[in-house]
């Protein structure tokens, strides 16, 4: 009787199946092996600097994406609104850089 | 239905039931967290100010009335210019804005409440307290009088050693900490409150630009919130972010307050495009024309206005490449923004137009933004704009689009929402007295400053020589600011007048009512809607009208309602700051007194403020409150 009353809760607790830990757990590994790739280029001393330099950003952006992606939910449904505001706000936020550097600081 | 709200009631435990402590009087309106109420203290407040950025611009009208008039100094007009546009702009018109958004938009959407009253609550009153604190300087030691731009190096303590610019920085900062929270609020209001069926294509185009005007406020306001600390720590540590001879860079401050202040301009002037585009087809009698280009055109206006801000520092010698850029693309801008007056002009083609005063206003919005936007296309060529930068030409052009496009848009959403806010009818005569009063005297005002602009009449200058041809165009102005004075003083009168006479309002007063606020009880009651509207379509009101149907459909049975409480934290937090503000503008000063020095230079005034404004926010975070109910007995009035 008192699930028929509340038919939204239900449903939505229905559809959204929790999921297993697995993921997260593959995707942490994921995350500690790229900080180990970060980290093994530069305790290595053999890698070249601006190589490196390079290597670091790219490892950055990729756990960028893994945390928003899975720890925060961006990639399931319902999150376009977040995606949206949060491209607006680096948008806008990369002009001001743009404009700093080369306005302010090269000028 | 009525036999499964029943059994939820039953179903409540008692002790459920609502033991609400209820406050009366003033403490009635510290305390609220009600967003019909929240909207009228916005009002109030904003309309306090407005009146005194009113009266500013009259003092500076009467300063240039003649040649060499020696009725203000030099300095008190630098005070009187600066204040007058820090205060229309931050304290004038956005609150006035938000009141309209906060006493329209949860109806509109068919929400009892705003996604965060506490919230809404803690925006007025940083709002009215930054307010507060920005307008204390005219008694203590002095206005800000480095302009509204408060540009470096004129703004940095070299040049402005008296207080007033911190009052400038630190009051700012403060109002815009309760702009930026109202904008999330909203946002989090329409994204996530809006009633079932009304998808976002289905929102009114009211609430569609208040909410990119929140999405606005939620991008530009973070850019003059660094811009106002990197001053503040300039003026008060001692810091060096826009001082040359230390390594800093002057251009620096204009770059932040333009990324800032042009999309402001479009946090302006949308919602008047929305509410224009409300009272346009209601008294119309036809559905907006364009609906989906309306809504196109205001995202990409949003996004334009962040693109463009260089506009206002051709002269500064960014280069020919970037000044071209900047031209073409506030020019582009032109584009959406002509879309949308020709869908109203097509709106009101071949409709049955019926001039109410808010129709008028509406009506008389078109002509007069219009020619704003046109000097507006004319200021962004950058050759032409080298002619035209700081003459009265670029004066008249804002005043055009605020006054003559934001202004007028108020008055309208006023005089239309007004019996929803308060459940009285404005006076239609005083009304138009109000319309004409006001609109004959602001093109008198500023339709003369083109020509002084083009003469070159510099702006900002407290007088002027005779025999340059400003002498009798600047009379007509001056007589022009006196007759927008007249219509205030009608609106005053109307507002009086009416407040004096029964609450008698209808729940569509208007009749030709289209959307969900005209379909619940004027003033609407604190839950706003006994059950949840289920919305058709577009005009979701009008629908029903069309369909032959008196009311709503609910999407909901007669249930309880969850009702926030109300709590004078939001009070005590803004309070907070303010004191901790106070406390550090004066942190480097030597008083008369030595207990009033120890107490400013060692920061105890300002830990006192924090203290009140932390200690706030930890009882909010320690105390749960879980709200109150009304049940539908209550509701039934049984």
């Amino acid at each position: 009787m008192v699930t028929e009353q509340h038919p939204q809760e239900g449903s939505v607790k229905h559809r959204h199946r929790q999921e297993g830990p697995q993921r997260h757990i593959v995707v942490f590994i994921f995350s500690v092996v790229l900080t180990l790739i970060a980290f093994a280029a530069v305790a290595a001393g053999g890698v070249n600097a601006s190589f490196a330099v390079i290597l670091l950003l790219v490892m950055a952006v990729l756990q960028v994406f893994l945390q928003m992606g899975f720890w925060m939910h961006l990639k399931d449904k319902g999150h376009l609104m977040p995606i949206i505001f949060m491209l607006g706000g680096f948008f806008i936020a990369g002009t001001c850089i743009v404009m700093a550097l080369y306005w302010v600081w090269w000028d | 239905m009525a036999q499964t709200a029943q059994s939820l009631n039953h179903a409540r435990p008692p002790e459920a039931g609502h033991s609400v402590k209820r406050h009366t009087g003033l403490m009635d309106w510290i305390t609220t967290v009600d967003h019909k109420k929240i909207a009228i203290l916005y009002l109030w407040a904003g309309g306090l100010f407005f009146g005194i950025g009113g009266l500013e611009a009259i003092l500076i009208r009467i300063q240039l009335i003649k040649p060499m008039n020696t009725f203000l100094d030099a300095q008190t007009f630098n005070e009187l210019i600066t204040m007058h546009g820090t205060t229309m702009i931050f304290l004038g018109v956005m609150p006035v804005i938000f009141a309209l958004m906060n006493a329209v938009i949860p109806l509109q959407i068919g929400a009892r409440d705003v996604a965060f009253p506490f919230l809404n609550a803690l925006g007025f009153w940083t709002f009215l307290f930054g307010g507060l604190l920005l307008n204390l300087s005219w008694i203590m030691g002095g206005a800000p009088d480095a302009g509204w731009t408060s540009y470096t190096p004129l703004s940095t303590s070299t040049y402005s050693a008296t207080h007033g610019v911190d009052f400038y920085t630190i009051g700012l900062q403060i109002a815009g900490l309760g702009t930026l929270i109202g904008g999330i609020n909203f946002l989090a209001t329409i994204i996530t409150m809006r009633a079932p069926g009304m998808s976002y294509m289905r929102m009114p185009m009211f609430a569609w630009t208040t909410f990119i005007t929140s999405a606005i406020i939620l991008f530009a306001f973070p850019a003059i919130t660094v811009g106002l600390v990197l001053l503040t720590f300039d003026r008060i540590l001692g810091a060096n972010f826009f001082e040359v001879g230390a390594g800093g860079n002057p251009v620096l401050w204009q770059h932040i307050f333009w990324i800032f202040g042009h999309p402001e301009v479009y946090i302006l002037i949308l919602p008047a495009f929305g509410i224009i585009s409300e009272v346009i087809p209601t008294f119309a009698r036809k559905r907006l024309f364009g609906y989906s280009s309306m809504v196109f055109a205001t995202i990409l206006i949003a996004f334009l206005g962040f693109m463009v801000w260089a506009h206002h520092m051709f002269t500064t010698g960014l280069g020919p490449v970037a000044n071209a850029l900047f031209s073409v693309s506030t020019m582009l801008i032109a584009v959406p923004t002509g879309i949308k007056i020709f869908n109203w002009l097509f709106t009101m083609w071949g409709g049955q137009v019926r001039f109410t005063t808010p129709n008028l206003f509406a009506v008389g919005f078109i002509p007069t933004f219009t020619m704003g936007g046109v000097t507006g296309v004319m200021l962004a060529s950058a050759p032409a704009d080298f002619q035209f930068h700081d003459t009265y030409f670029v004066v008249a052009h804002f005043h055009y689009v605020i006054v003559g496009g934001l202004v007028l848009g108020l008055f309208a959403g006023l005089h239309y929402w007004w019996p929803k806010m308060f459940g009285r009818m404005l006076d239609e005569g005083l009304g138009k007295w109000t319309f004409w009063t006001f609109i004959i005297g602001f093109h008198m005002t500023f339709f003369v400053q083109h020509f002084l602009g083009l003469m070159g009449m510099q702006r900002r200058v407290f007088t002027y020589l005779p025999n340059q041809q400003f002498d009798l165009l600047n009379l007509i102005s001056t007589i022009g600011a006196g007759l927008m004075g007249v219509g205030m003083l009608f609106f005053l009168t109307n507002i009086f007048l009416t407040s004096r006479k029964p609450a008698d309002a209808a729940d569509d007063p208007w009749e030709d009512g289209r959307t969900l606020e005209w379909t619940i009880p004027s003033p609407p009651p604190e839950y706003n809607f006994k059950q949840t509207p289920l919305v058709r379509g577009i005009d979701a009101f009008w629908k029903e009208k069309t369909a032959g149907h008196k009311g709503m459909t609910p999407s909901e049975p007669v249930g309880s309602i969850h009702m926030p409480s109300a709590t004078i934290l939001p009070f005590l937090m803004s309070v907070g700051i303010f004191i901790a503000g106070l406390g550090f503008m004066f942190s480097r000063d030597t008083f008369s007194s030595d207990a009033l020095s120890f107490l400013f230079n060692n920061y105890i005034v300002t830990g006192l403020g924090l203290l009140i404004t932390f200690g706030s926010m930890l009882m909010r975070s320690l105390f749960d409150d879980h709200g109150w109910h009304i049940e539908p007995e209550e509701l039934e009035g049984r």
